[in-house]
């Protein structure tokens, strides 16, 4: 990071005090609204997700519903996503997914909480949707050839979430332990589980 | 001005996984965001995350490409407000100075 | 109004020049596709974006081969791109 950037972050830290100063004075929104929105954001993370994969994994009838309607199926777990519209890709045999925002940084938030910064960065956006197995394999993950890999370029209003094939040998855990295995980045399909 | 738009483009930087955490300032522009984009907000929604692409689209290429993500985001969030004529940017942008003269007062 | 294109239509990506906010990448501007759902109908960004309403529009997703978009695309022959077009980007191919 270039020392003009981090004087831009450090003026930035002020910009966004005397901003949130000015709309709380002008009645725009209340530090309340603004508090109560921080403490929802910490509340989505992967673990909702992992949620809704192991439900997957183990319910062959609630798998079938999540992919045919993402956020209705979420719903059925007690998770409010409220206006996210989600995909469910599932990872097989066949195919494995891998999820992109080319023009910006588009992310199931509401399910998963916010996006990594790799996701977020010039690279990915720019080389996974041309060159997928070449930036899997920078993630350590190898799709054999065949096996077609499966881009999803988020550019519109819909959010996307991989379902990854349940791993070898897990016939014997509960959903609980199988949850444990579900990680953010098998969610994003930069990885196998 | 389409600098934004990057699927496809030479690009051989290797992909960072390296994580920092967010600085509570970054996370207040999130939910800032989240609360003048809502449609349920009384009076309704004051801006859209359309706008705020729009906005940070509209940056120059060299801050697209060099300012933080959350940079980018408060200053769209600022082009787009102050365009709606809901805030005053520069008195806003006066009060950061005073802000930032008076810390490095401090901690001189 | 019902959706102009249904699941397995062939469809071409508009080779248009455009002028603010769009979610058409360039990448995909006059590439060959088919389409995979029906997404529904949702506000124009390119409208929503200068905060006008606009009217609403039907967005689909579309699937390309990836060798039909990229020129020396070096991955499998069945690897595919999904991506979420709007209707009036979209024409019958």
């Amino acid at each position: 990071m270039s020392a003009a950037h981090e004087h831009a972050d450090r003026s930035d830290e002020f910009l966004e005090q005397a901003f949130r100063e000015a709309l709380l004075a002008a009645g725009v929104l209340t530090q309340q609204s603004v508090d109560e929105r921080v403490e929802f954001m910490y509340s989505r993370n992967p673990a909702l997700g992992a949620r809704v994969v192991a439900r997957a994994w183990v319910d062959p009838g609630f798998k079938t519903r999540l992919l045919a309607d993402g956020s209705a199926a979420v719903r059925e777990l007690g998770i409010e996503v409220g206006a996210l519209k989600l995909v469910v890709v599932e990872n097989t045999a066949e195919a494995h997914n891998v999820i992109v925002c080319t023009l910006c940084s588009c992310y199931p938030r509401m399910l998963l909480g916010l996006p990594p910064e790799w996701y977020k960065s010039a690279p990915y956006r720019s080389r996974v949707v041309a060159q997928p197995r070449e930036v899997l394999a920078e993630f350590g993950t190898h799709i054999s050839n065949d096996r077609a890999v499966r881009v999803h370029d988020s550019t519109a209003d819909m959010r996307y979430l991989v379902l990854p094939m349940r791993p070898e040998g897990t016939e014997g855990l509960t959903e609980a332990e199988l949850q444990t295995l579900v990680t953010r980045d098998g969610m994003i399909g930069t990885v196998k589980l | 001005m389409d600098h934004h738009d990057l699927g496809g483009s030479p690009n051989t930087t290797p992909i960072s996984q390296a994580q920092h955490p967010l600085m509570p300032w970054e996370l207040r522009v999130d939910a800032l965001l989240l609360c003048l984009s809502d449609p349920a907000r009384p009076g309704g929604a004051l801006m859209t995350v359309d706008e705020l692409r729009r906005g940070i689209e509209s940056l120059p290429a060299d801050a697209y490409a060099t300012w933080g993500y959350y940079s980018r985001w408060l200053h769209s969030m600022l082009s787009i407000l102050a365009e709606k004529g809901v805030i005053d940017r520069d008195a806003i942008e006066r009060r950061a100075r005073e802000l930032a003269d008076a810390h490095e007062r401090e901690h001189a | 109004m019902s959706a102009r294109f249904s699941p397995g239509d062939a469809v071409r990506v508009a080779e248009r020049e455009s002028a603010g906010h769009v979610r058409t990448p360039r990448y995909i501007r006059g590439k060959r596709g088919t389409v995979e759902r029906v997404c529904g109908r949702f506000g124009n960004p390119e409208e929503l974006a200068y905060g006008r309403a606009g009217a609403a529009v039907t967005l689909y997703r579309v699937r390309f081969a990836q060798s039909d978009v990229w020129p020396h695309y070096r991955g499998a022959a069945r690897d595919t791109i999904d991506v979420e077009l709007y209707e009036h980007w979209l024409e019958k191919a």
